[in-house]
């Protein structure tokens, strides 16, 4: 018995062992590109909720616009004190109408409200209010 | 291909050989059986299918045959038929000590009918030459006087198309069975090699979006920093936006009727006090504060709600 008398049938096991090897090859592939493609996706979705949240917490000219909010009020009823990233703001003998705008004005802006303390006193509101960002 | 391999003329009257390789082999007429017949069809394959038909009485009937046919030529209806037991020569070529596995490929003498232009010696007291188109094994004694046996067998005299024993004995699989199947294999592997090479040099879309993002935030590469940054302002976005939430709940609870008496909000806790003109807007109140599933609770005596929650 030699290998020669089965030439054909080592000819069609060469081709299906090549097959299999190709076969494991593709699912090789296609496991690591999985792999790789969940990491990378993961990846991609971190830093786009990353660069999300930052666009509505970072604002650089949150600054500026908390001057103006001190500036809707007569100067007279404000009391303003801003130290580093931190206000620090007392308002008094606020009307209904002043104070539902200062409220609507406070909180569409990208800050930390830490203290916000509104006191009715006869028909005016005092609000002691504290920030930072 | 053929005429590569060392060609060995097989007789009966051969003495036993010994080979390390493969050889072709040519049979004298001991080992089949000719008939020439003028058929009317056009291809060898239905030629072949009525061979047996035509060897009919002629052969052993104990023995299994098998048939090699090809056309004289081009524009007769003439056919030659060679009737061949493989078993036989198997049995014959394995006496001489010749291994199954060791041929390549079997030639019948007829196959060289036009290169028997004189009569070869075969063994001691034997001749192969042609007459009437037909080559026969003769005793060398029915050769005259001046008639000597000149022609010297070598590898020329092998015809183009030969028969492999091999593909008739042993094979689980016939030639155009492994044919099929390798070339089938062969496609499968071609495919699938190329699905996996596609796979994995495709992956990079992904990958070349990650680090566009890489090279316009190089700061956010690290994953740990991502983490720590993204902490931050998931826990800073979710209290921002309770604390928002809840006063626009409070907001909607200020109507006709309703006063704001007070609000205190700190990171931790709120609370606000409404002033109700009677115990039916208290009640409104109360009522829109269980709706947003807040905390209420009345203050003895008047119509004030205080509406409480935790950050």
């Amino acid at each position: 018995m030699s290998w020669q008398r089965y030439t054909k049938e080592l000819m069609v096991l060469g081709a299906l062992l090549l097959m299999l090897g190709a076969f494991y090859y593709k699912m090789s592939a296609l496991n690591s590109q999985s792999d790789t493609g969940s990491q990378s996706k993961a990846s991609i979705a971190q830093i786009q909720e990353v660069l999300a949240l930052k666009e509505i917490w970072v604002d650089k000219k949150l600054a500026k616009k908390l001057e103006k909010l001190k500036k809707i009020l007569p100067v007279s009823k404000v009391k303003w004190h801003k130290k580093g990233k931190k206000i620090d703001a007392y308002f008094k003998g606020l009307t209904a109408r002043e104070l539902n705008t200062i409220i609507t004005k406070i909180f569409n802006l990208p800050i930390s409200i830490t203290k916000l303390n509104i006191d009715k006193k006869a028909l005016v509101y005092n609000v002691e209010f504290k920030c930072k960002w | 291909m053929g005429n590569k391999k060392e060609l060995i003329l097989i007789h009966h009257d051969m003495k036993g050989i010994t080979l390390t390789h493969s050889v072709n082999i040519m049979l004298t007429p001991e080992f089949y059986t000719l008939k020439k017949e003028a058929i009317p069809v056009k291809y060898a394959y239905q030629a072949k299918r009525i061979a047996p038909s035509l060897f009919e009485g002629l052969l052993d009937e104990n023995s299994r045959y098998d048939y090699l046919v090809w056309k004289e030529s081009k524009t007769s209806n003439e056919w030659t038929f060679i009737a061949y037991d493989t078993a036989k020569i198997a049995e014959f070529l394995a006496s001489k000590g010749l291994a199954f596995s060791q041929v390549a490929k079997v030639f019948f003498a007829q196959q060289s009918l036009g290169l028997f232009e004189s009569a070869m010696a075969v063994g001691e007291d034997k001749v192969l030459l042609a007459i009437d188109a037909v080559i026969v094994l003769l005793p060398r004694m029915l050769l005259s006087q001046d008639e000597r046996p000149s022609l010297q067998f070598s590898k020329r005299f092998t015809p183009q198309k030969g028969v492999s024993l091999q593909s008739t004995q042993t094979s689980f699989v016939s030639l155009s069975q492994s044919i099929i199947l390798t070339m089938l294999f062969m496609l499968f592997a071609g495919i699938f090699a190329f699905e996996g090479y596609t796979l994995a040099h495709s992956g990079g879309e992904l990958q070349e979006e990650l680090e566009a993002l890489y090279e316009e935030h190089s700061s956010l590469s690290s994953s740990y920093t991502r983490k720590g940054i993204l902490n931050k302002y998931q826990s800073l976005d979710k209290k921002e936006r309770q604390k928002r939430d809840n006063i626009k709940q409070l907001s909607s609870m200020i109507f006709k009727g309703v006063t704001l008496n007070s609000l205190e909000l700190n990171d931790k806790k709120w609370k606000a006090t409404f002033s109700c003109q009677d115990s039916k807007v208290a009640k409104r109140v109360k009522d829109l504060s269980q709706k947003y599933g807040l905390n209420h609770r009345n203050i003895t005596g008047i119509n004030d709600v205080i509406i409480e929650g935790s950050l």
